[in-house]
């Protein structure tokens, strides 16, 4: 039997089963490091831990998690379905601003909320001159985190089911209606079933968010796995102790991923060709229409313009003390290290779902989904499991200088872009693997294959092919990395070299020293940053359709 | 990068010519000797600092480059670099972390007579490895309209019946809490404070959440009737751009805690030189600086710190909340306390 397995190894063996080794390693190696300090055992504050908080721990990050699945599903299913479907006012403007959530990092949402719903916040100032007095209401608690979180986060679930709404549903959605299957009937056999994968996928990417969150989780004062785990880091100084909080979160995240994998199933959602069929929206009479517009208004009043009037105001305030020339190189340096940090990420990205594909050996096919895993660390821990490996290698470097040429070399590695672009690249693959993947998926198989048949390399039917049909989905890919670069926070934190400032970590520094306010400025040129991509790839899906 | 490129190729062609490799050592020196400068890693990330590190370039010819961060990481970064670490001068906002980062052997003793002469003893390292450089005070505030002062008097007194429900606390995970705390067992003892600890969780308005800001507003919205928090922050609220905030900053008055024993709990921020420090005496020099009378009156004046250096008054702000007596215990007390005050709060249930 095994013999048998070894001659399959071999019959099956190819090169790209050594490049797919080489790019899970070149992913896999900072995770590991983290998990090979589990065998040094748990720290000593371990016992106290499991005493005093571990339950806290759980119990509010598993209502978190179900608190944000529920929230974001509904936010993010109900409006992709009624902006791809019925005839609204303003529909095109609505469908970009459905995405635009999405530009404001959660903590920055987050204390957006606190300041307006604040003592003497914009709240009362607005009831005050209508003539009302408010009724105090706190949203710092578990339940205004989870309501900050979903509401920031909800357009990775609006923007994926509206891919399949737009591009896969038209004719199934067509045939069901002809045998005579009512509305309601066909969104809940048709439509959101063969959406589900993609949902699932975008509501992954949530869960991932979610659970990787600290700035919004500390300022509400919710103790979830991840302030956890920077507390028992940082605070007690207990690095193992960490790690086996970090376990206990993988332990989640794996089983959330699991989940997914299980209801996905094999089942495969190729549908013949892409649909040029373009489904004719619905017209709504008067009442519904604004019934309708309502609902999808919501989430764009509460995601974004809110959270955007209460930065805007606070910018308006204190504009003078903020802006400066050092402020406009921080945002230039922002956005360059965002620009490399996504062409990279993408770039990798696209080979990690290609190389396992190209390889024969069944095992290492599925390796590529442990790339995946960066999205689901928090990010102080993937800058530690970075740092650890370069810092051997420049350790070794130096030792060769020294050695070979009598030279003090210093550092080369660490303290550099390249470090801190490392980083970036493990913790966002998984943003642009998702929609590469799904796009691969949705490609199918069929195209490629009769290209070999017909004499074409992989490479070359890869480049004439599969490239050319995966330009929406890698757009996307590199728009959300992009984004998601602009905002990261903790990583970037420790990483970055000397001279370099992000906004994020300005706006960061602004608000842990209780400038929340001054925070503002910054915090508004990263939205506008991620709104200006986000209005380029809706305009992608938009020609997509037509 | 760009001279450590230069410096292989100066190095290939030299090893070409065959030349003696020491020259190159001379020139690898002299191009370090050129460039003036003190790599600063600092936790404090105030507009007056920058001011303060532009003069001191001015007033030096020393180059100050800073990377900003958390204490904490600041720290992890330096134990990972080890001896190549560029670090110069570290900075913190608690007495807490610079023990730690003694502790942790990343700082040195340096030798300054003027800084231990400035410097008051409680207020330094014994081994001369950190120094004070501003000093804020944990108090209590409360509504002026509502809560007599005279009701107040201790740190301990907070936990008495008649505060129930009454007090507003930031949470544990907060480092001058935990300093606080960590004051509280070194002077009562472990058993003691964990008691406290308790009894104030039990007197809690709500459950901790926000910064020392939100407590303070809390306190004006009637959510509770005390908070304790930093002088500095108090500072900060009357002198927002919010004029919201600094109705509440007006509102408000200040009471200095344990007057009539040991004292009111005073944290700091400081300085230590790196254990690996590449630019050993511009960072003497540095430190040195920011405790001269000029820069502590910087300090005073717009950052609403008490200065270290007894010759320099407190602004008129600090000076109207009254004069104070201050705790006096060794602040290195609260960094080898510090871990014992997480894990009391943690056995307090002090989320």
């Amino acid at each position: 039997m095994k013999l048998f397995r070894f001659t399959y190894l071999r019959r099956d063996f190819n090169k790209w089963s050594i490049y797919t080794l080489a790019i899970i390693a070149f992913i896999v190696i900072p995770i590991l490091t983290i998990f090979f300090k589990l065998f040094s055992g748990p720290g000593e504050s371990w016992s106290h831990m499991i005493k005093y908080l571990l339950l806290d721990y759980s119990l509010n990050s598993l209502y978190l998690i179900l608190g944000c699945t529920l929230l974001t599903l509904v936010f993010g299913v109900s409006s992709a379905w009624i902006v791809s479907r019925y005839k609204l006012p303003f529909q095109r403007a609505l469908e970009w601003l459905l995405i635009l959530p999405l530009a404001i990092p959660s903590y920055i949402t987050a204390y957006a909320y606190a300041g307006f719903f604040d003592y003497g916040g914009s709240l009362e100032f607005l009831l005050r001159n209508i003539g009302l007095t408010s009724s105090k209401f706190s949203v710092t608690n578990i339940y205004g985190l989870i309501f900050v979180l979903s509401i920031s986060l909800f357009p990775y679930v609006y923007v994926v089911s509206r891919a399949v709404f737009l591009y896969q549903s038209g004719r199934l959605i067509e045939a069901s209606k002809s045998l005579g299957a009512s509305e309601f009937q066909t969104f809940f056999k048709i439509v959101l079933p063969m959406a589900r994968p993609a949902i699932v996928g975008g509501l992954v990417l949530v869960l991932m968010e979610v659970l990787n969150d600290y700035g919004a989780a500390k300022y509400y004062g919710v103790h979830t796995f991840t302030t956890g785990i920077f507390r028992s880091w940082f605070a007690l100084e207990e690095i193992s102790t960490a790690v086996y909080l970090s376990a206990i979160l993988l332990v989640l995240v794996f089983a959330i991923i699991g989940i997914e994998r299980f209801l996905r199933g094999n089942r495969s959602y190729e549908i013949s060709g892409k649909s040029d069929f373009k489904l004719p929206k619905l017209a709504l009479s008067p009442s519904w229409r604004v019934l309708v517009f309502i609902v999808v208004s919501i989430p764009i009043l509460c995601g974004f313009v809110l959270p955007l009037g209460q930065l805007l105001y606070w910018t308006v305030l204190t504009f003078s003390k903020v802006a400066s020339l050092s402020f406009i190189t921080i945002a230039f340096q922002s956005l360059g290290i965002a620009f490399l940090t996504s062409l990279l990420t993408v770039t990798f990205a696209l080979l990690v779902v290609h190389f396992p594909l190209w390889n024969r050996i069944k095992l290492l096919s599925k390796s590529s989904h442990l790339a995946v895993l960066g999205y689901a660390i928090p990010g102080a821990v993937i800058a530690i499991g970075v740092m650890i490996p370069t810092l051997h290698l420049d350790k070794w470097l130096i030792k060769v200088g020294k050695q070979m040429f009598d030279l003090d070399l210093g550092l080369l590695i660490n303290g550099t872009l390249v470090v801190l672009i490392y980083a970036y690249i493990i913790r966002f693959i998984a943003v642009a693997f998702n929609p590469i993947e799904a796009g691969q998926l949705k490609i199918g198989k069929s195209l490629s294959e009769s290209s070999r048949l017909l004499g074409k390399g992989t490479l070359k039917t890869f480049f004439k092919i599969d490239l050319p049909l995966l330009k929406p989905s890698l757009f996307s890919a590199f728009i959300l990395v992009f984004v998601d670069a602009m905002k990261e926070l903790p990583l970037t934190l420790i990483l970055k070299p000397y001279d370099i400032n992000t906004l994020a970590v300005k706006a960061y520094e602004y608000a842990s020293d209780e400038l929340v306010m001054e925070s503002a400025l910054p915090s508004l040129c990263i939205i506008i940053t991620g709104v200006i991509p986000i209005l380029f790839l809706n305009r992608l899906i938009l020609n997509g359709t037509k | 990068m760009k001279n450590s490129h230069l410096i292989i190729a100066f190095a290939l062609a030299l090893g070409a010519c065959k030349s003696e490799i020491k020259k190159e050592g001379i020139t690898n020196d002299a191009s370090k000797s050129e460039i003036q400068e003190v790599n600063v890693y600092t936790h404090r990330h105030y507009e007056v600092d920058q001011m303060l590190f532009a003069k001191f370039e001015a007033q030096t010819g020393i180059k100050v480059n800073v990377v900003n961060a958390k204490a904490d990481e600041l720290m992890q970064k330096m134990t990972l670099e080890g001896k190549q670490s560029p670090a110069d001068v570290l900075i913190t906002v608690d007495a807490g972390r610079l023990v730690r980062a003694k502790d942790k052997d990343l700082l040195q003793a340096i030798d300054s007579k003027l800084l231990t002469t400035i410097i008051p003893s409680n207020l330094r390292d014994e081994e001369n490895q950190w120094f004070a450089l501003t000093k804020r005070a944990r108090v209590i505030v409360y509504d002026k309209d509502k809560t007599n002062p005279e009701q107040l008097s201790t740190y301990e007194d907070l936990t008495a019946p008649k505060w129930s429900e009454k007090i507003l606390v930031r949470s544990s995970g907060n480092i001058y809490n935990q300093s606080l705390m960590a004051s509280i067992i070194a002077h009562k003892g472990e058993d003691a404070a964990k008691t406290w600890g308790e009894n104030i969780v039990k007197n809690m308005a709500r459950s901790p959440q926000g910064n020392d800001r939100d407590q303070i507003k809390a306190v004006i919205a009637g959510e509770g009737d005390l908070a304790i928090v930093n002088t500095y922050y108090i500072g900060k609220l009357l002198n927002s751009e919010d004029p919201e905030e600094v109705k509440v900053g007006l509102r408000i008055g200040v009471f200095f805690p344990n007057q009539d024993d040991r004292g009111t709990h005073i944290n700091i921020s400081g300085a230590g030189v790196a254990k690996y420090a590449p630019n050993k005496a511009n960072a003497i020099k540095f430190i040195e600086y920011l405790v001269n009378e000029d820069a502590q009156k910087v300090f005073a004046s717009s950052n609403y710190e008490y200065p270290v250096n007894p010759a320099v008054e407190v602004s008129d702000l600090l000076k109207s909340w009254g004069i104070f007596k201050e705790d006096m215990l060794p602040l290195s007390k609260l960094g080898e306390n510090n871990k014992k005050a997480v894990l009391v709060f943690d056995e307090a249930g002090w989320k």
